[in-house]
């Protein structure tokens, strides 16, 4: 079987207070020393605070120093270009984006521009074109597009993303109506993606991060997830990136290292 | 162990402008000018972004604004709706942190959210959330930041104004800080400026070169806030909520004046009513700030700490007094007074070692039933003499 060459597991962002008190990083652990130690434990992370904020290249530069070649960074597109977009401003947000990741793309650590939409984001005409113009704005960047609707889970999207080689993100999500669902289709050769956010399923809707990403995935969770959706996407790959978000009490490192460890014991990857 | 701080400014530009363009949304695209009208020394006390780029400033002559910018609209300055739009952004704000300091009803806010991770998320997400609450709610689309400390927060959404948001990582500080000139630096004076530039330094990273002593040999005591600054060390804690609700009492003077016995009326009826609030609190005053209104919109604010702490009418009056010359600087006829007590302490409950003199114990005796008269017949029935003097 042809199997991934390389699988980068981590978590969505890594500066979170929290995961000192969880043990994650040791007492006193400053922000600003958070990332290498990181960098100790995991091969990549994804970039939580562009999406919050337009990348600016100065920082992205400072963050590439900190950690080892071979550690992956996947960019999250930032808000402006998925939910609070300017009809005619985002062509130039898309250019400052640009322009904010380029330090990653230059090193060759850019894993993925993760392009996250909306809850409200359906498959209708307009949003339908306006992702079309927003892949094109961004062809050549390595891209992933995850869904949070199910009207996008069919067919046709799925070509069209295989047609441009871009990568469809598989979620893990609490079984609750019109969320996309768990699949294990592979629309780009070069990279499977997947999220896990915890299967929270009372607090999913509270409007508070701490109550929807509060879960810890039981082993027998990240066991089926193994057999039935990660082996048979790493033999269609040839990268993986796979990131728990479920932050709250240090849950997704711990999660995180958990689905290495089993990981290497199926076999999968090595340590 | 140093507890690392979060820190949330929020900065709502032309914050009258916003909050007047809520009310009258078909200006929302015109240029806007904030001054009292009627006033021919009347200056700006506020404009919107293309009156700004048209070359209107704070400050302005209004004819010479208004020369500048022909289309602009002119309304008035209505700070008390400025001041219950203020009101109600703490109140949302309070719902993250009790820690929440603002402005002189100037659309700014620092929140300190450090260690509330657990309960609301990263701070980065709260400031997201507060703009977006504040954008639905009161139509006020605040810029924000978040850094470790007040300065640095400030300087943040300095650079992202008039929209959009800055994040300064912890440790990215002095990098953050370094290309900028020095004057977007908050704390310093312009006497350090000008010594500053006479040494060709504009640019913080210039004076990053500099250690401690080469500072001293210039600014001999002001060397340490310098050198802190420039690197963004900046300690000033976040003023708790508590502290906001400062006692103070306004006076609006039936006639813009400039007559002294008019003045120094409204100074005793402001003292009355903070006073009697320090004495319905058990506490006294030891800092005050009094700010004057002038006809022409412009402000002027002095503070004072005083000698005794107090919460008598007659004695504050008589420490506050020089306080009113000391702000009233211009011949420009005034037109509202606020008196507020900045620093209050506990009342003393222990005796004092030494007995109070017999006229500060009348002094006392008499205010005491001021008070039992003003509760049980009203404020108004009975007045101090000079209150009644004009």
């Amino acid at each position: 079987m042809n199997t991934s060459r390389h699988i980068y597991t981590g978590t969505s962002g890594y500066s979170y207070g929290e995961w000192i008190d969880a043990g994650f990083y040791p007492p006193g652990t400053h922000s600003s020393g958070m990332l290498p130690l990181y960098a100790a434990s995991f091969g990549a992370t994804e970039l939580n605070y562009t999406w919050y904020q337009m990348p600016r290249a100065p920082a992205i530069e400072r963050m590439c120093a900190r950690v080892p070649d071979e550690f992956r960074f996947a960019a999250k597109l930032t808000r402006t270009m998925t939910h609070d977009i300017d009809p005619g401003l985002w062509k130039n947000e898309v250019a400052r984006y640009r322009q904010g990741i380029a330090p990653l793309v230059q090193s060759g650590k850019l894993m993925a521009v993760l392009i996250q939409l909306p809850p409200d984001f359906t498959r209708a005409l307009a949003n339908r074109n306006y992702l079309a113009a927003l892949l094109d704005e961004l062809s050549g960047l390595p891209l992933a597009v995850e869904f949070r609707h199910d009207s996008w889970a069919t067919d046709r999207v799925f070509t069209e993303l295989e047609q441009r080689k871009i990568t469809l993100v598989s979620v893990d999500e609490p079984p609750l109506p019109r969320l996309f669902p768990a699949l294990d289709i592979v629309t780009s050769p070069d990279l499977f993606y997947i999220r896990f956010h915890g299967r929270n399923t009372g607090g999913w809707h509270s409007g508070s991060m701490q109550k929807q990403f509060d879960y810890d995935y039981p082993d027998e969770a990240l066991s089926e997830w193994i057999t039935r959706i990660i082996l048979p996407m790493t033999a269609m790959a040839e990268k993986g990136g796979i990131f728990f978000n479920n932050h709250v009490r240090g849950q997704a490192p711990k999660n995180a290292l958990r689905l290495i460890a089993m990981m290497v014991k199926a076999g999968i990857i090595r340590r | 162990m140093l507890v690392e701080t979060s820190v949330i400014h929020l900065n709502i530009a032309d914050f009258a402008v916003a909050v007047e363009r809520r009310v009258h949304p078909h200006l929302k695209t015109t240029p806007l000018i904030i001054a009292p009208k009627g006033s021919s020394r009347a200056v700006v006390y506020d404009m919107s972004e293309e009156a700004f780029q048209e070359g209107v400033r704070k400050g302005m002559m209004l004819k010479k604004a208004l020369r500048i910018c022909h289309s602009a609209t002119v309304l008035p300055p209505m700070i008390i709706r400025y001041e219950r739009a203020m009101k109600d952004l703490i109140k949302q704000t309070l719902v993250y942190s009790p820690l929440v300091e603002s402005g002189p009803d100037d659309g700014h806010l620092f929140i300190d959210v450090t260690g509330t991770s657990r309960l609301f998320g990263p701070p980065v997400d709260v400031a997201w959330r507060l703009n977006r609450n504040m954008k639905k709610d009161a139509g006020l689309n605040p810029v924000w930041s978040v850094a470790s400390s007040k300065l640095v927060a400030k300087v943040a959404t300095r650079m992202a104004k008039p929209v959009g948001e800055y994040i300064v990582g912890a440790g990215e500080e002095e990098q953050f800080l370094s290309p900028l000139p020095l004057n977007l630096i908050p704390g310093f004076t312009p006497e350090d400026l000008t010594c500053l530039k006479a040494f060709n330094f504009s640019r913080v990273s210039q004076v990053h070169s500099l250690d401690m002593n080469q500072l001293a040999v210039v600014f001999d005591d002001r060397a340490p806030l310098i050198y802190e600054r420039v690197r963004g060390i900046d300690r000033t804690p976040v003023l708790p909520a508590g502290n906001r609700q400062a006692i103070q009492a306004d006076y609006e003077l039936t006639e813009d004046t400039n007559d002294i016995v008019f003045l120094k009326k409204a100074l005793h009826v402001l003292i009355e009513q903070t006073g009697r609030k320090l004495r319905q609190k058990n506490r006294m005053v030891t800092a005050i700030r009094l700010i004057l209104s002038y006809s022409d919109g412009i402000q002027k604010a002095s503070a004072m700490r005083l000698t005794l702490p107090s919460a008598n009418d007659l004695d504050l009056f008589r420490q506050c007094l020089p306080l009113l010359f000391k702000t009233w600087t211009r011949r420009v006829r005034i037109r509202h007074m606020r008196l507020t007590c900045t620093r209050t302490i506990r009342q003393q409950i222990q005796m004092s070692l030494f007995a109070s003199g017999d006229r500060q114990a009348r002094q006392d005796r008499l205010i005491q039933s001021i008070d039992m008269i003003r509760e049980r017949f009203g404020p108004l029935a009975v007045s101090t003499a000079l209150a009644l003097s004009a």
